[in-house]
């Protein structure tokens, strides 16, 4: 090679190096898992929505109690004083345990969403499957945050799902499936407001946005 | 019984007057304009006919205690605020309403309520509208504040906004996303109008405000720049030049045709335009030349050469083609004055055309040289009756003309078949016989047999001249041929003189009187060319002598010359499109060069 391909190469695999350590910015990092967690909110309020289209109103008096969701048990503030208080490293770690805890219920649903006895069971079933893909990408994303933050304790809660069958028969599979997805739509909105504080609080220089 | 009858009576009464408990209230939304607080109306049922209380009771998912709203005021009637005490997110709230009234209460529906999805922001405040000026022409710059209670800046709530703008008569506005940020341009407003903003917005999960107060903006009266006519007007014409262009180059060739029209070139039969661009003219012209042509004269052959005269009609006049054809192109120059010597010096026969005609064939064995006249055939009949007046058989026949010695190869049709064109006539001898019937002088009738008559006559040996030729008029010449036995001795003449009685006057070279006889005999005997005038006659110089010789053509138009005369004009005729034997006139009024020199 000559001198100055040689020269060009050193300087691409330096980019590169810096590039892969610091990476993109964490404004933009957070950014992009704002973005990423409204676009979870979004399909799981659609989701939602198609479901209760044709929910047997028998269905609604089943329905468990939303206390009954497994991460109830994690303690998140309620208000935006509260919110607004907490740092954001631990802002981070609820909205990542949170994000944890979702993993496996959701692959229960994705396998449910196929044999739901519903007339919207297709469109029902890809969603679940565009919901398990948001997740996994969040999921990444946010560890890309945490690292970035440069937290030295991983606080992350184990909120442990121990549901394997969402029931025997066809209803109490509906209603156990749209029970958890209302689960999941507010656990949703809960990472997704959180992300958005931090994105505020982190984007120091662009007060327009904020 | 008497207690029956007693509430009987008590419900009897309220029957008659038409009251009840109250009807069923229910809730109509509840809303968070922050997601802070929020507020719950509702409505009431009937109430009865008597005064009713409402009350909100309302107790969180995770726990059975009740609470009952905290403040009923601020949001107005029928309505409960939640402040931000009382407002937890991301939490169940299960609120029923009571109505309450004398005769009894009702109860709501009971209704599940989380603050985090039932955000909805108030309007967007202090929406203004200006016009900027700008190049490109003016537009409107809509900008507004977030509603007041949204707290924006830490992030709690993310607000989207939304415009729309409208004329006064148009039924549909025009809706605009502005996302997050509190301004927006708009452009391509129409001038000289006023227009309607309205602008609103929405959480990022929520439900969109409602519409601000419409803000007016009237836009300035402006002549739009017409860029993009201008565009249009530029790429139309563009299009019209390249579809001319397109055009022009198909039709280039006549284009080409039209503007430059083409310069004939020269059109020389044998010139080859090709090597004369390639640059070789030695080629070029070579190949207009013919060979022996001007043939080199050897001026001391022309006095030299003899003519050799046949006494017999049968004998071929034997010329010296070669010699002939000097002769000839020598003297071809109508205004060569040379002496003429070699042009008089008679090479060419005298032939009798004519009676040769009618006689026929008569066995002959002539060969006719092959030339490129084809010129010549054509009106030799005509001629040749022209001709009659003299007919050589009286012996007093006129002269005939100088026939072309050298005739075309073409058939003659008035002649005998198995006539072959005589390639040179050798003169009959005529001197064994002459002399009883013949002038003292040695008059040589030469006469040609079937020498067709030739549409150019040469005089002189220029047959294949293009000007000259001579009409010699023999008179009183003595037909050798009918009369006289021909012999077969060959003797060389030459043509002394021709004297006034346009006879041509012969002299055997070998006779011992060479020496001309007569007084009228002048020193010359050629005939220099002086001129050729301009109706074709040419005119030949005789010094001193008084001799003329007049020849008169066969043909129709030539006049006769009387004697004396200081020039012995000769008149050669140009038959119709020949005006030159030797030269063929092409179609096109060019000259054909090629068949100006006889190819032996």
């Amino acid at each position: 090679m000559t001198q100055g391909s040689r020269l060009y190469f050193a300087v691409t695999v330096l980019m590169c190096a810096f590039v892969s350590i610091n990476g993109v910015g964490l404004n933009d990092l957070l950014e992009r898992a704002s973005q990423l967690s409204d676009k979870l909110h979004s399909l799981s309020t659609s989701l939602t929505n198609d479901l209760d289209s044709h929910f047997p109103p028998v269905g609604r008096v089943m329905m468990p109690r939303p206390s009954m969701c497994h991460t109830s048990s994690l303690q998140i503030p309620n208000d935006k004083d509260q919110a607004l208080k907490i740092p954001e490293d631990e802002l981070l770690s609820l909205a990542r345990s949170l994000l944890l805890a979702w993993s496996d219920p959701l692959a229960l649903l994705s396998s449910e969403a196929s044999s739901l006895a519903h007339p919207e069971r297709n469109t029902i079933d890809s969603k679940t499957k565009e919901l398990q893909d948001n997740i996994n990408s969040l999921g990444a994303g946010l560890e890309h945050v945490f690292q970035k933050m440069g937290s030295s304790s991983d606080n992350l809660s184990s909120l442990p799902f121990y549901t394997s069958s969402l029931g025997q028969d066809k209803t109490s599979r509906l209603v156990n499936f749209h029970f958890l997805l209302s689960c999941f739509r507010r656990d949703s909105h809960k990472i997704d407001s959180f992300l958005k504080v931090l994105r505020c609080r982190a984007a120091k220089k662009r007060p327009e946005m904020c | 019984m008497m207690l029956n009858s007693i509430m009987y009576s008590k419900w009897a009464q309220y029957m008659f007057i038409g009251v009840s408990a109250p009807g069923k209230p229910k809730l109509t939304s509840c809303r968070s304009p922050e997601k802070e607080t929020f507020t719950c109306w509702w409505e009431p049922g009937e109430d009865g006919g008597l005064p009713t209380t409402y009350a909100l009771y309302y107790h969180l998912e995770n726990s059975e205690t009740v609470y009952e709203c905290p403040d009923y005021k601020t949001a107005g009637n029928n309505s409960c605020f939640f402040n931000k005490n009382d407002t937890s997110l991301w939490v169940n709230y299960n609120i029923t309403v009571v109505a309450t009234n004398a005769l009894g209460k009702n109860i709501s529906e009971p209704v599940e309520v989380d603050v985090a999805y039932i955000v909805q922001p108030n309007t967007p405040e202090n929406v203004t509208a200006v016009v900027v000026d700008e190049d490109q022409g003016p537009f409107v710059r809509v900008s507004w504040e977030k509603p007041r209670t949204a707290d924006t800046r830490s992030g709690w709530i993310t607000l989207l906004y939304q415009l729309r703008v409208k004329q006064q008569k148009d039924k549909e506005w025009e809706e605009y996303n502005a996302g997050m940020q509190k301004y927006y341009n708009v452009f391509s407003l129409h001038p000289d109008t006023e227009f309607m903003v309205q602008v609103r917005c929405k959480p990022d999960h929520g439900f969109w405000s409602e519409w601000t107060q419409t803000t007016y903006i009237k836009m300035p009266d402006y002549i739009p720049r017409q860029r993009s006519l201008w565009i249009i007007i530029t790429i139309f014409s563009v299009f019209i030049v390249l579809i001319l262009t397109w055009t022009l180059n198909v039709k280039r060739n006549s284009v080409k045709l039209c503007l430059l029209p083409p310069v004939p070139g020269p059109k020389i039969k044998g010139f080859d335009k090709q090597l004369l661009k390639s640059g070789k003219t030695e080629e070029v012209f070579n190949s207009l030349v013919i060979q022996g042509f001007p043939p080199t004269i050897d001026y001391d052959d022309l006095l030299v050469e003899y003519l050799e005269v046949y006494d017999n009609e049968e004998q071929e006049l034997v010329l010296d083609g070669k010699d002939l054809s000097e002769d000839c192109i020598k003297s071809k120059s109508p205004s060569d004055c040379d002496s003429g010597r070699g042009s008089c010096d008679s090479r060419t026969l005298l032939l009798e055309k004519c009676m040769v005609g009618r006689k026929g064939s008569g066995s002959d064995q002539h060969q006719y040289s092959q030339h490129g006249e084809t010129s010549w055939a054509s009106t030799e009949s005509s001629e040749c009756q022209g001709l009659e007046p003299g007919s050589p058989e009286s012996s007093d026949g006129r002269v005939k003309t100088w026939p072309v010695v050298f005739s075309s190869p073409q058939p003659h049709h008035h002649y005998q078949a198995e006539t072959v064109k005589p390639v040179y006539h050798s003169v009959p001898e005529i001197l064994n016989h002459s002399s009883p019937h013949i002038m003292p002088t040695n008059y040589h009738h030469l006469h040609h047999q079937d020498i067709p008559q030739q549409e150019g006559r040469h005089g002189k040996p220029a047959c294949r001249h293009s000007q000259s030729y001579n009409h010699f008029n023999l008179d009183g010449l003595n037909t050798p041929a009918p009369g006289v036995s021909p012999s077969r001795s060959l003797e060389y003449v030459e043509v002394q003189r021709v004297n006034p009685e346009n006879m041509l006057l012969l002299r055997p070279l070998s006779d011992p009187n060479r020496e001309p006889e007569g007084s009228d005999y002048a020193g010359e005997d050629y005939s220099k060319v002086k001129e050729v005038t301009s109706n074709n006659i040419l005119l030949l110089r005789r010094d001193t002598s008084h001799h003329c010789v007049d020849d008169y053509s066969q043909a129709s138009q030539c006049t006769t010359q009387q004697p004396p005369h200081p020039c012995k004009p000769v008149i050669y005729q140009s038959n119709s499109g020949m005006p030159q034997e030797g030269m063929r006139v092409m179609g096109n009024g060019y000259v054909d060069s090629t068949v100006l020199m006889p190819s032996y």
